[in-house]
């Protein structure tokens, strides 16, 4: 009963008393000089935001970059400690090295595989529904996605009927069964495919529509001029999508940093899988607040130059218009 | 269970799913009696049907007694001792802390002894519960057991480390030592044991079950409690040879499908081979709640017919006696009339003996009816008992436990990285440990 209430609060309350705050406040505002008044608005009516994100996003931040050179309790200043703790110790040197190589083939693959579909179904005369099947996977939650993959990637003892689709596969050709999960060599390559399954399709959809966006007129002068289909797509089409392909790498990139929900479901971490984000859950989990604060310090600052990257593109983009 | 329910439940919360925390936070607080005759105040944790077993426990005794039960399920194990460390109310009756408060809370006269609560009927109480869990040659923590006086009612408990077969595939006697365990020829196609360590976030606690059952048979109630508290080097012979029988359960010869089988296969369709038409193994080591898996695999199975246990094989006749398994328990914390009728009621056969017949636990009275087979045999487990030694992981500090659980899926794939992931363990435990 008590949470009703304060969900009706918060649905109703809230708003209620921010309509307050600009009616009450236009009233006193209005009754200010003419001067005065169109200095003060703007400030006026971007507080509640600015409030809100500062309570919420950087207030947070601040409080986490302070935990991060403090001790577990918060009550002492511990230096660098947590810092080398995290570049020193195995496990988390570990989910470093697994975070590089999401990094690397999960954008690599996502943004090369969006771009060739994107522009082989710009040819052919099924393109919707081959572009309906190979979307089909980015709406699924990543968690189901995982679930999911976890079944094709069963294992059963050798001999026995496999229940994974790609061991049954195996088993088909008389090989014997595959641990994908287990297996060091084969379980960070069969994340990062999971993780790739499910986001090319948002990567082609991104760049399918830039791509109709290039006038058929520049395509059609080239081929006047005796360039192959080759040739087009390497001297015109990809440098006309190089903003496009820079915006959804950015993008890519921060995801492969943040990736989180596949190891988690799929491995756990075990067997040499965890990532930045699990490696910081996993701080959390056993009550190392402070040790999970530096890797969520790290997480941030290794996020904030692709972040930089993106905005001056958009910005470039806008001037463009 | 109530174990395999805090497994589960804090894998709902890791998975962000925080509906169980959302009930804690409704809990509230209920005040103290304050010397109260006719109202006592009782916290649990229990939810679901060991909610409803509780509350048909205290049935008779408001009847009887005229006494008004207030029970509020709280299942933030944090909140006694947050009220205990800002002085405000506590409740009249509630389980006991966890090992590191027990001490400090005793010395502070926060827990009234038993010893109080149940008056003349305190020997009876020892006389008729299982001697590991009152029993104790000096102080012990784990049952609280201090300075020759006891501070937590036992009422029900578990056993675990049973070996489960199938019947009609393994008809000799059961073995006496471990070594004549491995010594079993398994029928063709067949390997010794069956193991599943796959549990999500939490894989390898089944794994760690199967150690814990080695390590203090092989050396001992004081290695095995040095080792829960930080005070056993994982590189420690005891530890490592730990290890070493353990690698014996799980190796390519006598595991089913071999090593890779065994971590890909979750806990629960472990036993699943068990049972097969050309059974895969002949035994599983796991806790009195597998039952529950093979019958979800084979419907047709009845307990004690078609499948049964026997009780894990002696490594060091020394210490036979030392037995894992986990108690819950009552400790009072207001002395109160009313509280201590409560406590003298949880104490008699009549009120434990209608948690056990709502089924999945032993009491802690030696003499109470089961109708199920299994814990009838579990009971006995329990009788034999000299020491009930808990389950090492969930004693440590969590990223002890993690890093245990994790160094044994490690050994499992790769026995020859044993030493490799103890000096490891090492590394965690030099830090696990410190408080800061």
């Amino acid at each position: 009963m008590d949470q009703i209430i304060t969900a009706v609060i918060a649905i109703v309350g809230v708003p209620l008393v921010l309509l307050g705050y600009i009616i009450f406040g236009e009233q006193i505002i209005e009754r200010l000089p003419d001067s005065l008044q169109g200095w003060i608005r703007p400030y006026f009516w971007a507080l509640p935001a600015i409030g809100f994100a500062g309570i919420f996003m950087v207030y947070p931040l601040i409080r986490t970059v302070i935990l991060s050179f403090r001790n577990n309790a918060d009550t002492r200043w511990v230096a660098w400690d947590n810092y080398v703790y995290f570049f020193t110790f195995p496990d988390t040197l570990t989910s470093l090295r697994n975070s590089l190589l999401w990094l690397v083939f999960y954008t690599f693959f996502s943004v090369f595989l969006g771009l060739v579909i994107a522009i082989l179904l710009d040819r052919v005369r099924y393109e919707s529904l081959a572009k309906i099947a190979i979307f089909l996977p980015v709406p699924i939650s990543a968690v189901a996605a995982s679930i999911i993959w976890k079944f094709m990637f069963d294992y059963q003892a050798p001999g026995s009927p496999q229940t994974g689709t790609l061991n049954a596969l195996v088993g088909a050709f008389g090989q014997q069964p595959v641990p994908w999960l287990v297996n060091s060599a084969t379980n960070n390559p069969a994340l990062i495919f999971v993780g790739i399954w499910s986001i090319t399709g948002f990567c082609m959809v991104i760049i399918s529509a830039s791509l109709k966006a290039i006038s058929t007129e520049v395509l059609e002068a080239a081929r006047i001029d005796g360039a192959n289909e080759f040739q087009i797509v390497q001297l015109i089409v990809t440098p006309l999508l190089w903003p496009t392909i820079t915006v959804v790498g950015t993008t890519m990139i921060v995801n492969a940093l943040k990736i989180f929900d596949i190891p988690y479901v799929m491995t756990s971490g075990a067997y040499d899988t965890d990532v930045i984000a699990t490696q910081m859950f996993r701080q959390l989990a056993t009550s190392h607040n402070a040790r999970a604060a530096a890797v969520g310090v790290v997480l941030f600052l290794a996020i904030v130059p692709l972040l930089v990257v993106n905005i001056r593109r958009f910005q470039q983009q806008e001037e463009q218009r | 269970m109530s174990e395999v329910f805090a497994r589960v439940a804090s894998r709902a919360i890791a998975a962000g799913l925080g509906a169980v925390m959302l009930v804690a936070c409704g809990g509230g607080t209920s005040g103290g009696g304050g010397g109260s005759s006719t109202d006592v105040t009782v916290w649990s944790a229990w939810g679901g049907q060991e909610l409803k077993a509780f509350q048909n426990v205290l049935k008779p005794f408001e009847e009887k007694e005229g006494i008004k039960v207030h029970l509020t399920t709280v299942r933030d194990a944090n909140q006694l001792a947050i009220n205990v460390d800002a002085g405000t109310s506590l409740p009249d009756i509630a389980p006991g802390p966890s090992v590191d408060k027990v001490k400090d809370w005793i010395d502070k006269g926060v827990m009234k002894p038993i010893e109080t609560a149940l008056g003349d009927k305190f020997n009876d109480y020892i006389a008729n519960t299982y001697p590991a869990l009152t029993t104790a040659s000096g102080d012990n923590l784990y049952i609280a057991v201090v300075g020759g006086k006891h501070y937590e009612l036992m009422v029900k408990t578990q056993v675990k480390g049973l070996i489960w077969y199938n019947k009609k595939v393994f008809t000799a006697a059961p073995p006496k030592t471990f070594d004549d365990l491995l010594a079993i020829q398994p029928p063709a196609g067949a390997k010794l044991f069956c193991a599943g360590f796959e549990s999500g976030d939490a894989s390898g606690w089944p794994a760690s079950d199967q150690i814990d059952n080695i390590i203090m048979r092989q050396s001992g109630e004081k290695v095995y409690t040095d080792w829960i508290n930080g005070k056993q080097k994982w590189t420690s012979p005891e530890i490592k040879l730990g290890y070493q029988t353990f690698l014996k359960e799980v190796s390519s010869a006598n595991v089913y499908g071999g090593p890779n089988t065994a971590l890909s296969t979750n806990f629960g369709r472990a036993g699943k081979p068990l049972f097969a038409s050309t059974p895969g193994c002949l035994f599983l080591e796991q806790a009195t709640f597998i039952t529950n898996f093979f019958k979800e695999d084979y419907p047709n199975l009845v307990a004690g017919t078609d499948f049964d246990f026997f009780a894990h094989p002696s490594l060091n006749s020394q210490y036979d006696g030392n037995v894992n398994g986990f108690y819950d328990n009552f400790a009072m914390y207001n002395d109160t009339p009313a509280a201590r009728k409560l406590m003298q009621y949880m104490a008699t056969s009549d009120a434990q003996q209608i948690w056990v017949n709502a089924g999945g636990t032993l009491g802690a009275i030696k003499s109470l009816n089961y109708t199920d087979p299994i814990f009838k045999r579990a009971a006995e487990v329990a009788g034999t008992a000299k020491n009930l030694l808990v389950t090492a992981g969930d004693f440590m500090p969590s990223d002890m436990q993690h890093a245990f659980w994790k160094s044994l899926l490690n050994v499992t794939k790769n026995p020859a990285s044993l030493d490799s992931e103890l000096a490891r363990l090492d590394q965690v435990q030099a830090a696990a440990y410190k408080t800061s």
